[in-house]
């Protein structure tokens, strides 16, 4: 049961993109692919990607998908845009014409905001969809490889995404090899005057922290053949291309939504697009009881920028913040006591979770606080390679900022990086204010 | 510009992946089965029909922060009357942690749906049934006549027509050749006796497959919620286990206090009474269900009681004659004690199994119990079992059912 036509869809688009370019809006060229509802499905299992290597883990994101939709605890999205040049866009063949309208201005938003924002200027969108199809073609060939086969290929697999975060959160700064560091600290200690680097060892691995566990694994570790190398390196990409994803995530959603409103409101839709249309809106701009909904978030945020310095400051702020910038530069007071946003944790000796603080003069400051160390990539844990032993220890740390690791995940994926590294490792961290060591 | 294009994909990108998945469900499947029979009113039901069972989800472990104090959360209000210290709904601050990203601590389960056939598969697997005793399972024969060759003698509806008319159709053939027949003139060539040919029926042992299980439960004031959980999932198993090894089965549940009577399914395992207890009511409503609809020459019968062990004294020894009996017609009759309160004596090091003499002596400390007074019944066809939680009872079908080593 549909109401459209693809000669309807393309006159829509038209429309909307000639309102798009109109707001100075920028972004890459959109291919849509009209799928059905269970491709629908899988698409999302595997985020959107139209390639991507098989594991487990991808069929275990479409059976969650398809339960919580069968429960009727979850509509599918209507939008769903890959960072790729062309972007990438999925619309539901099931789904109505004004919900198509509203998908399609929602990703003009999006692809302008990956085509703009600094946080992807390093993402090179033109090698996002060859990338993920080169990983799926050689790891399928593992697979098939009787010498191989994939259970082989899943322990790696297993034990790479488990710390598949554990790579530097800021996008676009190269990690140099050993050897290249190397030569930067001989440089260092030849040019220094002051006598910094007297006590610097030269020889010791690494020379500074390292925050990408994997890459040091594929550097360093001497257990490792080379197609086991070549995964680990696949996992390690495939991070780069979600961190400015996680790193954006609230603006990104709250810049679409603005520009859909926006876009819609000039295109005079007839009524029996424009009403249903204004009540998927307000769903999705819903505040999330108890949590924190990041398209109402974003989108206050931008609606308020635009209210007090107007719609040029909101296209300079989708350009030059990040999540973490954004909230710190634009939710003030009055926002955090509007939006009602309060922090609260879960009391282990009552058993129960209680309010800390809430958007008042007192507390609104270390309620944006607590929402921003929550937010993306924030709210995972940073661990780092401190050294390598002569035995080829590998000593991990993590860098604790009040908040103690769950004990019990962290067991496991210590395990997963032993399997990895394939000699000894120790993991320190604090519990509970005691040095801890794993 | 924009593009458009429909998607035409004739495979399922994700189905090998979900396969994968669905292999690691299965296990998890294994390790939640406790739950699923707990859950579900499944016995008696066709094999065919689907259940939904819920698995606990394959974790991905990443490094998280833990759920407690130092780790706050942020949520927005509903109404601007929040206070500081104010308890908020544990399923929603639950829920929110996991929704964070990154943070994966809440527990995730699925909805699987799943063959009660593919699940009983799960459960005999994981026992290692296959290498079990099959002897246990013989099935009773009864002769069945069927026809085995030809004879010249025989009565009228056995004729076979095929090989009389054969047999006549040489003859003409031979009259023709010695010149006794023309087959040219009008004359007919009729039957001679001697043509006569009789189907033979020989008596054929055949096997019988068709069980019946009777489901014997005391559900006395004394049989708390826990021991018939215990119960249940004993019920259950078996019923699986002995649908598995025959085509036809068929159960009879019968509960009793002081009485006992033949229930439904739901009413055998729903209904909470109060009472006494004598279990010779329940022995003698089995032995009269055999006696009317199940001749033990056609039936493979098995009988299974449950209870606590609590019967009444006076009680015991009727029960104990009538156990006997029941013996003679069954294939295999069991008598178990669900005592969650007592330490199972396998738990005990130097106790390893209850066929240990040296559990039987400590059983034998109560000489008046049922337990004690069923000793001498014990055989190949009497079994006596001790059950102190529901996971005891995978051990205890190579109890039941196994080789002895």
């Amino acid at each position: 049961m549909t109401d459209w036509t693809l000669d309807e869809l393309s006159r829509w688009d038209e429309k909307i993109c000639e309102v798009g370019e109109a707001f100075g809006l920028n972004w890459f060229d959109i291919d849509y692919e009209i799928i059905d509802f269970h491709e629908m499905i899988s698409a999302m299992s595997y985020t959107g990607l139209p390639t991507h290597y098989r594991h487990w883990s991808f069929g275990k994101a479409y059976e969650r998908t398809h339960t919580l939709y069968n429960a009727g605890a979850s509509g599918l999205p209507y939008e769903m845009i890959i960072n790729s040049n062309p972007s990438i866009s999925y619309l539901m063949s099931q789904n109505p014409m004004y919900i198509h309208i509203l998908t399609m201005a929602h990703c003009v938003g999006h692809s302008d905001f990956f085509k703009n924002n600094r946080t992807f200027a390093q993402t090179s969108p033109e090698l996002v969809i060859p990338k993920f199809k080169a990983a799926a073609k050689y790891i399928k060939a593992l697979i098939e490889d009787p010498s191989i086969g994939i259970q082989e290929v899943e322990d790696i697999l297993d034990a790479s995404h488990a710390i598949k975060y554990q790579v530097p959160r800021f996008p676009g700064i190269k990690r140099h090899s050993h050897s290249a560091l190397k030569q930067i600290y001989a440089q260092k200690i030849l040019d220094d005057e002051d006598g910094v680097y007297d006590d610097f060892d030269i020889h010791k691995i690494p020379l500074e922290r390292d925050y990408n566990i994997l890459s040091f694994i594929t550097e360093h570790s001497r257990n490792l053949n080379e197609w086991q190398r070549n995964l680990i390196s696949i996992v390690e990409e495939n991070s780069h291309y979600f961190i400015p994803q996680a790193l954006t995530k609230i603006m990104n959603e709250g810049w679409a939504v603005l520009m859909h409103e926006k876009i819609v409101q000039e295109l005079n839709l007839p009524d029996k697009y424009h009403i249903p249309f204004l009540k998927l809106h307000n769903q999705v701009v819903r505040p999330h009881l108890g949590r924190v909904n990041p398209y109402h978030l974003g989108y206050n945020i931008f609606k308020r920028l635009e209210a007090r310095s107007g719609f040029d400051a909101c296209l300079l702020a989708r350009e030059v913040h990040n999540d973490i910038t954004f909230l710190r530069n634009h939710l003030d007071e009055e926002m955090c006591h509007d939006l009602n946003l309060f922090s609260f944790s879960y009391k282990q000796s009552q058993d129960h979770s209680s309010i800390d603080e809430t958007s008042d003069t007192v507390g609104w400051e270390k309620v944006r606080d607590s929402l921003i160390k929550n937010i993306g990539l924030n709210s995972i844990p940073v661990i780092y390679v401190e050294e390598m032993q002569k035995d080829h220890t590998l000593v991990l740390r993590h860098e604790h900022d009040g908040r103690d690791l769950d004990m019990k995940y962290a067991r496991k994926v210590f395990d997963y990086i032993r399997d990895l590294w394939g000699d000894e490792i120790s993991l320190f961290t604090i519990l509970e204010n005691d040095l801890w060591e794993f | 510009m924009s593009t458009f294009r429909e998607h035409k994909s004739i495979v399922d990108r994700a189905a090998a992946d979900r396969v994968r998945h669905k292999k690691k469900i299965e296990k998890a499947i294994k390790e939640s089965i406790k739950d699923v029979i707990a859950n579900e009113s499944i016995i008696g039901q066709n094999g065919k029909k689907k259940i939904r069972i819920p698995v606990k989800g394959i974790k991905e472990y990443r490094f998280i922060y833990g759920n407690n104090e130092k780790n706050g959360q942020v949520g927005s209000g509903g109404k601007h009357d929040l206070k500081r210290g104010q308890r908020i709904g544990e399923k929603r601050a639950r829920k929110a942690a996991s929704d964070n990203a990154g943070n994966e601590q809440g527990e995730e389960t699925y909805e699987v749906e799943i063959a009660l056939e593919d699940l009983a598969e799960y459960l005999f697997a994981d026992l290692e049934l296959p290498d079990l005793d099959k002897k246990r399972f013989r099935y009773l024969s009864e002769d069945v006549m069927r026809r085995k060759g030809y004879r010249f003698e025989g009565i009228r509806p056995r004729l076979s027509k095929k090989e009389t008319l054969k047999r006549k159709i040489k003859r003409k053939k031979r009259a023709i050749g010695a010149g006794a027949y023309d087959p040219d003139t009008d004359e007919r060539f009729p039957f001679h006796k001697n043509d006569l040919k009789y189907h033979y029926m020989k008596p054929h042992p055949k096997e019988n497959t068709s069980a019946v299980v009777f489901f014997l439960m005391d559900v006395s004031g004394s049989m708390t919620t826990e021991k018939k959980y215990i119960a249940r999932s004993y019920f259950f198993l078996l019923y699986q286990f002995l649908r598995h090894k025959y085509d036809k089965i068929e159960v009879v549940f019968i509960s009793h206090t002081i009485t006992a009577s033949r229930v439904s399914e739901d009413e055998f395992f729903q209904r909470i009474t109060t009472g006494g207890t004598m279990m010779s009511s329940a022995l003698e409503v089995t032995l009269d269900i055999i006696d009317k609809e199940y001749h033990p020459n056609s039936w493979n019968i098995y009988t299974f009681y449950a209870g606590d062990g609590e019967n009444w004294q006076s009680d015991n020894n009727p029960a104990i004659n009538l156990l006997s009996s029941l013996k003679e017609v069954n294939q295999m009759v069991v008598y178990t004690e669900i005592s969650p309160n007592r330490t199972h004596p396998e738990e005990e090091e130097d106790v390893p199994n209850w066929t240990d003499p040296t559990f039987a002596a400590w059983k034998e400390e109560q000489p008046d119990s049922m337990w004690t007074m069923c000793t001498h019944l014990i055989d190949s066809k009497f079994k006596r079992l001790l059950l102190t939680k529901s996971d005891q009872i995978w051990t205890s079908f190579k109890d039941i059912f196994g080789i002895k080593t």
